[in-house]
């Protein structure tokens, strides 16, 4: 299981994408490797000339009647010895400046980011090309040629090294390593490269593809090594014998495509190596807000006569090898004006019920079951799962608004927090004037106690607790008649906590709106909500007012939550120092 | 203002490190670059007037007992008055004259062919990233063969296939050989003519990169709770992905130009060879195959000033997109 | 006899704002004294500089100013009295950082970044036992490391699993294992179930109180919550923009706080029996009294910062 995992982690998922590529690459491997031992002497003289292909020269001969067939195998070879040489220099030389920088830190890094930065700057090639003319051919070997390579090629693997590595010597299991008393090179070595592994290998075949290119470019113009023969020199050749003008086409266009075909086969890999990187870029999505078509529309009657929204037998699965049912079988009635609590902890299915009713649920997740009803104060009821796909943007934040857990990234970073407001204006109130719209957002600002000149900020100029009174006054904006919100206080510390949370209750009495509250601080919601629903592995195993369910929890999972909270004020109950207590087995 | 005063400075400090390299470099090379450059010159019937040596001396070495130090500051001097040499295979033209008469050709194409890349691939890359999981994927794996492609080959391959064969381009040149340079109607439709295939094969060869990294950028932008905010605010699928997410992905595509720009600037030098483009990399070239040291250096030296000035411009317009460079401590 | 003692720490950043260059004081002499088989609680807000109290206490930061002085007879019966670390020394040599760490370690706050996701749970703990001479081959080690899980309950199946295939409560208790391991007698817990979903939180307490007791370790526990500071700990610091605003007995510092920032901190918290209440203090009163005096309550009096 581990050993499996470990491949997971350091080894790409297998696809048709790494498939094709690791054949290219297996292909353009072997022919280099054996193709030499098969073929005769590339530089054998014919006195045949350039003669297309057919007979015992399958592609044909060069214009000294030497085989093509043949050259292309040595090429090959060359070429892919100086791409390793040079991928493996480069890969070192950015590792070093890129890892060993960054985690030395202050000075040291400093200098050797700006030193890569500088490397980076200045164009590669235009600086091979002086070095190399600087350089007798008779002195250009090709191990020359792979250093000058090299050189010129790791400045942009160092950058992207060293912003992994930054990101990586923060993390707090760098910090514990060394509490734990390891020394420096072992952190490097043992705790930071493993982690590193996947970045270092796209780096690598990055640096081969480069070098290959680099080094074709630099023969093709009659300054690679004097020493050996590349897929560049043969396409030098080509070109200075006229090949494109006798329409040789034998010649020049095959060295070119097995570089082609080799390029192509490690960018394929190193697509499989980015999808560890970025796990974001492996699945792919479906359509977001899927409804099974399975699932029956079934006018919901209203619980009561002053509900606003009712969810009637809601179930939400996650599709795939083994379904998970994240909601299951919910029914709750929202009342017009009231707090409702969601309570649970971490997948427990509150979030994706939440986002479910608005359909905002993200697939695999699929509505299996159920009927989520929306009760206009104008009488109609509208049926949410229903909706078309303009329909249902339209409802959005019309008539039921969200206010997001993480204020930090629910709000676009590089736009000004006016215009995000004046979006949701732009759309659905298309009548306003710009005039009306600003009026319309200074308003609300005002009420959740923003200063209207806040309004042409960008989020990062407003801390935590200002962004998410920004996130509220955002939600306000339509008039909406339901507001749901995700752990809207859970990142702000207690008294920003207090402050928004006393905002919320005041709108609420003034402006009339039901709230769904979801969080996993139980006593918080026992003081702020009117009713409250436990939630635990998809089920919402009780659901009462805050009062019975502090006076009188029914369900024991009810009552261990509460007990997890100890009281500030109250008796220590059952978790007293110095005395031998039970602490829990596996959990 | 932070943000533009370390990048000034930034850029002040890899243009001295670009002029101390090309210093620094033929002094570290074996034989004596003087001695051939003079050589040459006498076989051609030129003429050594004492600064001519002078400054071929402060480019390369003078192989007396100047100290280097003074060596370097009088070569600084040198460079700043403009004064690169005198071109051996162009005698007696100086330097920068050749320069000058070949850089335009350069830029002209080199910065359409980047900027219509640019603009074509992250509005690609932006468009694939969003209708993720249609048949538009399969455009990834097809611009990754393009940019697995040696510029020069795909030019000889368009060569082959629209000069040659086709005969709807010129094979080779600039411009027609009959006109004179002029910035009239014929000659420049004549340049426009010759530069398609050249500025296709930039084009083409260097699109697959942007549209990948923008690509990738957007699907990491589309799984941010911006993105999912916008959702839940009911606007528009168009409205989302351009000023959401396109707007943010954008940023790194921006951020990375200067390692992509350093990649077209090298192929487009080899590409100049194919078609014998009367351009900067053509004249680099040919410095080179005549030993023609001192405009080599110099075309170095102008070509990375001028991938500087644009490394420049695209950090100050980043500023202007992303915000939060603007802060008084970024 | 004190275990550590921490004597005028500062730490001070150095900030860039625009060109100008100014110096931000996240710790502004803060003194208190950590004692075998006692807890002190640093409580403060996000910013109130107790997490970089952590930090220099873990010598994962050096103090600006100020001593952290290791001592007593708790450490295995050696006499350290004197030996002193970061800032000036007062005769005593200063510890290297091996020697530190083998008698102070430290619980992080984030049980899924504070284990690294390449290695087993046997290499966290292996580890420490090696590094600091506690066990010699590796039967040894591995025998030392199921009793290490013994102690935090978990089994000794779990040596081989990777972090990822742990819960969040189970990883934390591995990273209180990987305290235990080099043997110290004093651990910093930083925040350490403030990650964790609530209805484990009490259980990982009570094991670090279970522990602290069957090892008589000096705890230092930082928080940013009252209630499991009043319970967990026998004294509270309360911090506030780096200062100590006040301190004394758990008990008297939550039930009858005199500071207004720790009055608003109560208020804040909150309180079922309470419904619909407005502030008791509001953020005025607060900066109105400021950090200028904090209040003893061992002495019994306000005292000049």
């Amino acid at each position: 299981m581990s050993t499996v995992d470990v491949k997971r982690r350091v080894l790409p998922r297998w696809s048709p994408k790494l498939a094709i590529g690791l054949g290219l690459i297996g292909v353009v491997v072997v022919f280099g490797l054996v193709g030499p031992l098969v073929v005769g002497d590339p530089n054998t003289v014919r006195d045949i000339g350039l003669t297309p292909p057919g007979g015992s020269f399958w592609l044909g001969t060069t214009q000294t009647g030497q085989d093509v067939v043949a050259q292309i195998a040595y090429a090959t070879r060359g070429s892919l010895q100086i791409g390793l040489v040079v991928g493996v220099l480069a890969t070192v030389l950015s590792a070093v400046f890129g890892i060993v920088g960054s985690y030395a830190g202050g000075i040291v890094d400093e200098a050797f980011s700006l030193f890569s930065n500088v490397m980076l700057v200045i164009p590669g090639l235009p600086l091979v090309i002086v070095i190399a003319g600087f350089v007798p051919a008779a002195q250009r070997g090709s191990w020359t040629i792979a250093i000058v390579l090299a050189i010129t090629g790791w400045a942009a693997s160092a950058r992207v090294l060293r912003a992994q590595t930054l990101s990586l010597r923060n993390r707090d299991y760098v910090a514990a390593a060394r509490v734990a008393g390891e020394r420096t090179w072992r952190v490097i070595t043992v705790e930071i490269l493993p982690n590193l592994l996947p970045v270092l290998a796209s780096q690598f075949v990055f640096a081969v593809v480069l070098a290959i290119l680099s080094e074709a470019g630099l023969s093709f113009l009659g300054l690679g090594a004097s020493n050996s023969s590349t897929l560049g020199t043969m396409l030098y050749y080509a070109q200075n014998g006229f090949a494109l003008q006798r329409e040789a086409w034998w010649w020049f266009v095959p060295p070119g495509l097995v570089i082609a075909l080799f390029g192509c086969g490690l960018s394929l890999v190193n697509f499989s190596i980015d999808e560890i990187i970025n796990p974001r870029l492996r699945d792919v999505p479906r359509k977001p807000g899927k409804v099974a078509a399975t699932v029956e529309v079934v006018p919901a009657t209203r619980g009561s006569d002053d509900a606003v929204l009712t969810v009637s037998g809601l179930s939400v699965v996650y599709q795939g090898e083994k379904p998970v049912h994240a909601v299951r079988d919910v029914s709750l009635t929202l009342r017009r004006g009231e707090i409702l609590g969601l309570a649970g902890e971490s997948g427990c299915g509150k979030t994706t019920l939440a986002y479910a009713v608005n359909r905002l649920h993200k697939p695999p997740a699929e509505v299996t079951a159920g009927a989520v009803t929306f009760h206009d104060r104008d009488g109609t009821d509208v049926d949410v799962l229903g909706l078309g796909v303009e329909e249902l943007r339209v409802f959005r934040w019309s008539k039921l608004s969200m206010v997001f857990q993480g204020a930090m990234n629910a709000l676009s970073p590089v736009t000004s927090v006016a215009a995000q407001l004046d979006d949701v204006l732009v759309t659905h109130r298309p009548e306003m004037s710009r005039e009306e719209r600003r009026k319309r957002c200074v308003e609300v600002f005002t009420l959740v106690g923003v200063p209207p000149e806040r309004l042409g900020a960008y989020p990062h100029e407003l801390s935590g607790g200002m962004r998410q009174r920004v996130m509220i006054a955002m939600a306000l904006l339509l008039d909406p008649q339901v507001m749901i919100m995700d752990e809207p206080t859970t990142a702000l510390d207690v008294v920003v906590q207090r402050g928004i949370l006393l905002e919320i209750l005041k709108f609420r009495d003034s402006l009339g709106f039901a709230v769904v509250f979801i969080t996993h601080d139980l006593p918080l919601l026992l003081e702020v909500a009117d009713r409250i629903a436990v939630m635990r592995d998809g089920e919402v195993v009780e659901l009462g007012s805050a009062e019975e369910l502090n006076v009188d929890p029914q369900h024991p999972y009810t009552r261990e939550l509460l007990e997890s909270f100890p009281s500030l004020t109250g008796e220590r109950g059952g978790f007293v120092r110095g005395t031998p207590a039970l602490d829990g087995g596996v959990r | 203002m932070r943000y533009y005063v370390r990048k000034f400075v930034f850029y002040l400090v890899a243009l001295w490190a670009a002029l101390t390299l090309n210093f620094v470099i033929p002094r570290l090379m074996p034989g004596n670059p003087v001695d051939i450059l003079l050589a040459k010159l006498q076989q051609r019937g030129g003429s050594i007037d004492p600064a001519a040596r002078r400054s071929f001396e402060l480019l390369l070495g003078t192989g007396g007992d100047e100290s280097i130090v003074s060596q370097y500051f009088a070569y600084l001097g040198n460079i700043f008055r403009g004064d690169l040499g005198v071109s051996v295979s162009a005698f007696p033209a100086p330097v920068s004259e050749v320069i000058a008469s070949s850089l335009p050709w350069t830029v002209v194409l080199v910065g359409i062919a980047t900027l219509l890349s640019f603009l074509v691939g992250i509005a690609l890359g932006a468009l694939v990233g969003w209708k993720r999981g249609t048949w538009l994927d399969s455009l990834v794996p097809a611009t990754t063969v393009l940019s697995a492609v040696p510029y020069f080959w795909l030019a000889l391959i368009l060569v082959a296939v629209f000069a040659s064969a086709l005969g709807w381009f010129p094979l080779a040149g600039g411009y027609d050989v009959i006109l004179t340079p002029a910035w009239d109607a014929e000659f420049l439709s004549s340049a426009i003519y010759h530069g398609t295939l050249p500025a296709l094969t930039i084009v083409v060869s260097s699109v697959g990169g942007w549209l990948l990294g923008m690509r990738n950028m957007m699907v990491s932008a589309m799984s941010e709770d911006y993105v999912l905010t916008a959702q839940a605010k009911g606007l528009r699928d168009s409205r989302i992905m351009i000023r959401y997410a396109t707007r943010n992905a954008v940023l790194p595509s921006v951020a990375g130009f200067a390692i992509s720009l350093g990649f077209v600037v090298s192929g487009s030098i080899i590409t100049e060879q194919v078609f014998s483009y009367p351009g900067i990399g053509s004249k680099l070239l040919q410095a080179v195959q005549n030993n023609d040291y001192a405009l080599m250096q110099g075309i170095f030296l102008v070509i990375t000033v001028a991938v500087l000035g644009a490394n420049l411009v695209v950090d100050l317009l980043y500023a202007l997109i992303d915000p939060r460079t603007r802060v008084s401590g970024g | 006899m004190s275990a550590l003692e921490a004597r005028d720490l500062v730490k001070e950043f150095g900030v860039r704002d625009g060109v100008r260059r100014s110096v931000l004081r996240a710790v502004d002499r803060v003194s208190f004294t950590l004692s075998a088989g006692r807890t002190v609680a640093l409580v403060g807000e996000s910013g109130s500089g107790k997490s970089t109290i952590a930090r220099m206490i873990a010598r994962l930061e050096k103090p600006t100013s100020g001593e952290i002085v290791l001592g007593g007879e708790a450490l295995e019966g050696e006499a350290l009295g004197g030996k002193v670390l970061g800032g000036k020394a007062l005769g005593g040599k200063a510890l290297s950082d091996r020697e530190y760490r083998h008698r102070v370690q430290m619980v992080f706050q984030d049980p899924f970044a504070s284990l690294n996701p390449f290695h087993t749970v046997e290499h966290h703990l292996a580890r420490p036992l090696k590094l600091h001479g506690r066990v010699k081959g590796g039967a040894e080690s591995s025998k030392m490391v199921r009793e290490l899980l013994e102690r935090v309950t978990l089994p000794a199946e779990f040596a081989s699993r990777r972090p990822h295939e742990l819960s969040g409560g189970q990883r934390q208790r591995v990273a209180i294992a990987r305290a235990l391991a080099p043997g110290a007698g004093i651990v910093v817990a930083d925040e350490p179930v403030s990650m964790l979903d609530v209805s484990i939180r009490l259980g990982i307490l009570k094991l670090l109180a279970r522990l602290q007791r069957e090892e008589n370790l000096a705890v230092l526990y930082i928080t940013h919550d009252l209630a499991t500071a009043r319970h967990f700990s026998d004294e509270i610091l309360v911090l506030y923009r780096g200062r100590v605003v006040e301190r004394g007995p758990a008990d008297q510092v939550i039930l009858e706080p005199r500071h207004p920032y720790t009055k608003l901190l109560a208020a804040a918290s909150p309180d079922p029996s309470a419904r619909g209440r407005e502030f008791s203090v509001g953020r005025e009163v607060v900066e109105a009294a400021g950090s200028a005096a904090a209040y003893d309550h061992f002495a019994g009096t306000w005292a000049a910062v």
